[in-house]
């Protein structure tokens, strides 16, 4: 796709689909008729490798199945603004009320502890990702919550609906507005007891207190703007003397810190006589409970002096100052538009997202263009999730495979789970119970332990891995990145690339008596191919990397010589040839690669 | 010579390889002399507090004036309204070999039993008020560094700026490598008959380990994690020969090979550390069974054991890297410090009784990084991030039973206060690892190469280890 298909995608996703039905027809039959000039080619359709590969950015793994469908929506110029156009319009798959349903059952057997609705949480995850179809809501929202981060590891443990709410709440938000999203993360109440903003109180005149900083620094460090200015192509601004300019200081860390007090759980709606020193989180789902509740502001524990915030060019506030006396909701909106309206959040955001869904290293130009659309849907309007997840998935970059020295950096290293999640979908993976990831049987330690990071389990709010991460050696000596590379230590590739052996050997369609939450794998189709390899590899290759043709010559060779190395005919020869047709495919660099 | 450093001097040959390290060229490392190796074996042991320890509570003034003005920055006592201050009762004695000769006195957490025993016994000693600095910085020249242009570390105050300037020590400058793994670039052509890198990490990726030319081995807290579907004979043996002939191919991105080095590396190192660690005695101090053990104890025992068995992996030098978390307390201080210290107390102590068991403690220092120290002020039930700390180094090569460097004095507003209490660091990190660094075999003229900052400051070493 050239670079005028690509500004064709942009204007074309805010017509409906009906428009752009006539559109393409006008295109085929109108203007050029008239001129002896021949017709231009029509544009060609998706090839199953482009799907796969639009699939991989946009979904939590490509399928065979989801690509023809896919390729069916229309040829290369209008397949995927149609596709996402589907998908924005689909409702969120949540996981609070599986949540919920789950505590009705566990909370009635002995030994119920408040830490085991963490599993509930992960299961519905993996169900919603492996089985839900707003497919593409779901994966930005998975970005969203490794930038906007809470985690059930810490001050969480024991607050699961807490925990599953916020999610659904960025999946409900994942194509909204972020400066609604930025608010209703703050009031989360698993926000506010992560980031300790829950609790936080005013400074008592003649005491050392002052309120907590915590969430103060990291909103602006980590949802927001980051610690340094960025031109609008997500580069670094530097001073005189070259070095980065700091967007904040103490001072202003101070000003929100004082902002951001007063708010405790709100009152359950069976009590609404609660207050600041007698709030507590309510660890039973009634109608109304205050683990999903916004934060409700207690104004006596309000700082209600000015507050410094940040100073930027077209700052509103006068004196960057948020006025004396305001209420604390005030205050709160006051605070928010001043950190959302900071020319950071544009390039910031845009990047952190494109390295989430497309590439580790985006050229400046294709952050310049996905944070313009933030700062501008097309519409007047800011801060449009929708407009930036389009125009980070059609950009000429994302859709376009790189070609010359750009090529060795283009795409990303796959983040484990996504690796999972994308074998487990292309082999229909599954348990007998019909629970998916169940920790007991498929983690046991819990999925982190295995493949280093789980759905809200980070170890901190600086996620799993860095943005900035470079490993020592070449990425890091071309100032390159690689964000997920962070959790390719010796110890979690080899727990990875056993738990796919043990999938492949032990776990499919093949074997019987398997536990009732153990995931298994359908292996139906290799083993009807089993006495032959080069059929047989050649099929996995088109299930996981979306072709026999994008399998290197050296994995092929390799792969098909210890295919053969066992002898076809006997039940279990048969299932290692199988087992190592999968393993070699789906532990190989080429498969760890997001093209 | 072993493989990295031949590549890198290949590559240094042929031109146009510039390993930057701040303004250093990289060629400096291809051009250190060495290569004789150790007659001896010496381990660093780092154990990073991750979530900024709040310190002031770990080593405490006893003494009657200096308590008062600890406790009154602190707001009071533990369990009286927003206090952070742990009673003066409950603090444990240091007894200090040169007593203070303004009479001041030390008292540890009361969760911190070992830690005491251990500093009481000469084996342990306290660095007081350490933290990333470029140059010596007073009070006046913080306040006034936006306008001369005092050379601050960025970013104060931000967790992982500041882990990355405990890791890196990098100051102002973009460095790729950590100090740990620049004393493995340094010490290369002394450990080349190393069957392992130089730093091993037991607790994943870390930017201190990071060499500019050496790679450290991350293994798991347990020990090394065996490939399954190998084996040494038939089909078994052609799957791994297989893996590794994938994961030595050549491929078209720099993702593809970053992963496939990992790979590779993982099937190498896990043979040889278990081929040996089987041999690794069983700790009465650490047990392989009957006792359940805390997950930084679990990785304690495991450096142990390849302490152990060093010889059969031809180690000279190592550096391990072990974490415990859960440091950020900006909530919740007074239910939760005695846990987190009182499990770093009895874990270094497991350690350093383990390694008296097998004659290896005076070979092996452990010291404690973190984020930062934390506001002396309360939040209400915690403290902020901040700025300088204590620090703790454990071990028989510790001329113990000191405190080293200057304990600040805890007084808001007061001369070593930035405000809200964030002490500025009277040592620098770089003089502490510099001191590590020196002990550990690093020589003067490389030093700067490790610790970049320390010409700037008159004490090269600290002192704390013979």
């Amino acid at each position: 796709m050239n670079h005028s298909t690509s500004i064709r995608s942009h204007w074309r996703q805010f017509l409906v689909s009906a428009a752009v039905a006539l559109l393409t027809a006008c295109g085929g039959g109108g203007g050029d008729s008239g001129g002896g000039t021949p017709p231009p080619p029509p544009p060609p359709p998706v090839t199953k490798a482009e799907a796969f590969r639009f699939l991989n950015q946009a979904s939590f793994g490509a399928t065979e199945a989801e690509a023809s469908r896919l390729i069916a929506l229309g040829d290369s110029t209008t397949a995927y603004a149609r596709w996402i156009d589907a998908e924005v319009a689909k409702p969120a798959g949540t996981l609070l009320p599986y949540v919920e349903t789950a505590y009705a059952t566990l909370s009635a057997q002995p030994n119920f502890n408040l830490q085991q609705l963490n599993a509930p949480r992960v299961e519905k995850w993996f169900e919603n990702t492996l089985r839900g179809s707003d497919q593409l809501r779901q994966r930005v929202a998975f970005a969203l919550s490794e930038i906007l981060v809470v985690s059930q590891v810490g001050a969480l443990q024991n607050l699961g609906f807490a925990t599953a709410d916020f999610y659904d709440l960025l999946a409900r938000g994942a194509f909204g507005n972020y400066r609604q999203l930025l608010e209703d993360v703050t009031l989360h109440p698993a926000m506010g007891v992560y980031l300790s903003m829950l609790g936080n109180q005013k400074a008592v005149t003649g005491t050392n207190l002052r309120p907590d900083e915590n969430y103060a620094r990291e909103t602006m460090q980590l949802f927001s703007i980051g610690l340094v200015e960025l031109n609008i192509d997500g580069t670094v601004r530097r001073d005189s003397q070259n070095q980065p300019i700091p967007t904040y200081n103490q001072n202003i860390i101070e000003g929100f810190a004082r902002v951001f007090t007063g708010w405790k759980w709100a009152c359950p709606s069976t009590n609404q006589n609660c207050t600041f020193a007698n709030t507590r989180a309510q660890a039973t789902p009634v109608a109304g409970y205050n683990q999903i509740l916004p934060m409700r502001l207690y104004p006596d524990q309000h700082e209600t002096g000015t507050k410094l915030v940040l100073n930027y060019s077209g700052v509103t506030l006068p004196n960057a100052t948020i006025p004396a006396g305001q209420t604390g909701a005030q205050d709160l909106a006051a605070a928010l538009d001043n950190i959302f309206n900071h020319p950071n959040v544009g390039p910031f955001i845009a990047k952190q997202l494109i390295q989430k869904l497309v590439t580790s290293n985006p050229s400046p130009a294709y952050v310049q263009r996905v944070a313009e659309r933030f700062n501008n849907d097309g519409s007047g309007r800011r801060g449009s999730l929708e407009a930036v997840v389009r125009a980070v998935l059609l950009d000429s970059e994302a859709r376009n495979v790189a070609t010359g020295t750009a090529a060795a950096s283009a795409g990303k290293v796959k983040e484990p789970l996504l690796r999972l999640t994308q074998f487990w979908r292309a082999y229909d993976g599954r348990a007998a119970s019909g629970k998916y990831g169940a920790q007991a049987v498929n983690f046991p330690g819990g999925v982190s332990s295995i493949f280093g990071q789980g759905p809200g389990q980070s170890p901190s709010v600086f996620n799993f891995f860095s943005p900035s991460y470079a490993p020592p050696g070449e990425i890091a000596n071309g100032n390159l990145v690689s964000p997920e590379l962070q959790l390719a230590t010796e110890f979690l590739n080899t727990q990875v690339t056993n738990f796919f052996w043990t999938q492949a050997i032990n776990r499919t369609t093949a074997q019987t008596g398997l536990a009732a939450d153990t995931m298994f794998i359908d292996t139906r189709e290799e083993q009807s191919l089993v006495t032959d390899s080069e059929a047989l590899i050649n099929k996995v290759a088109e299930k996981l990397l979306g072709g026999a043709a994008q399998m290197s010559a050296t994995l092929k060779a390799e792969a098909k010589s210890q295919i053969d190395r066992t002898a076809a005919g006997t039940t279990a020869n048969n299932n290692t040839r199988v087992a190592d047709s999968i393993y070699f495919v789906v532990t190989s660099p080429e498969f760890v690669l997001q093209r | 010579m072993n493989i990295q450093r031949r590549k890198f001097l290949r590559a240094a040959a042929a031109g146009g390889v510039a390993y930057a390290f701040g303004r250093t060229p990289g060629t400096v490392y291809a051009q250190m002399s060495g290569g004789g190796g150790f007659p001896d074996y010496k381990a660093m042991v780092c154990l990073f507090l991750f979530g900024g320890n709040d310190s002031w509570n770990m080593v405490v003034p006893t003494s009657t004036a200096e308590y008062d003005a600890y406790s009154t920055a602190r707001g009071g006592p533990l369990g009286t309204g927003s206090g952070l201050a742990v009673p003066q009762a409950s603090l444990l004695p240091l007894t200090l070999q040169t007593p203070d000769p303004n009479g001041a006195t030390y008292g540890m957490h009361p969760s911190m039993v070992g830690m005491q025993q251990l500093f009481n016994a000469g084996n342990a000693a306290v660095v007081a008020n350490v933290g990333p600095l470029i140059t010596p910085t007073t009070k006046a020249q913080y306040q006034t560094a936006a306008t001369t242009g005092h050379a601050l570390p960025p970013q104060l105050f931000s967790h992982n700026d500041q882990q990355d300037q405990w890791h890196s020590l990098r100051g102002r400058a973009i460095v790729k490598s950590g100090w740990a793994g620049r004393i493995a670039d340094v010490l290369n052509a002394d450990v080349s008959a190393q069957q392992l890198p130089l730093n091993v990490s037991l607790a994943g990726q870390t930017f201190f380990q990071a060499g500019e030319i050496a790679t450290p081995y991350v293994m798991g807290a347990a020990g090394a994690n065996a490939f399954a579907g190998f084996g040494t004979a038939g089909t078994n043996l052609a799957r791994r020969t297989a893996f590794e002939a994938i994961a030595n191919a050549s491929y078209g991105t720099v993702y593809e090979r970053g992963y496939a080095a990992v790979q590779r590396r993982a099937v190498q190192y896990a043979d040889r550390v278990n081929g040996a660690i089987t041999a690794a005695r069983d700790f009465t101090a650490l047990p392989n069974a009957g006792v359940t053990l805390s997950p930084l104890a679990t990785q304690l025992r495991t450096v142990a054991k390849l302490i152990d068995v060093r010889s059969r992996l031809a180690m000279s030098r190592q550096v391990f890297f072990v974490s415990t978390g859960g440091f950020d307390t900006h909530d919740d201080l007074a239910a939760d410090q005695p846990g987190l210290l009182g499990n770093v107390s009895a874990s270094i102590k497991s350690f350093y009784d383990a390694l008296t068991e097998i004659g290896m403690q005076g070979s092996v220092t452990l010291f404690t990084q973190s984020d930062f120290g934390r506001t002396l002020t309360s939040n209400g039930d915690g403290s902020d991030h901040a700025w300088g700390g204590v620090q703790l180094v454990v071990g028989g090569a510790v001329r113990g039973q000191n405190l080293y460097g200057r304990y600040p004095q805890l007084t808001i507003n007061g001369p070593d206060d930035v405000g809200g209490g964030r002490m500025i660091p009277s040592v620098s990190s770089d003089q502490y690892a510099a001191t590590i660094a020196r002990w550990f075999g690093v020589n003067d003229t490389n030093l700067p190469l490790v610790a970049p900052s320390i010409g700037n400051f008159a004490q090269r070493d600290l002192g704390f280890l013979a």
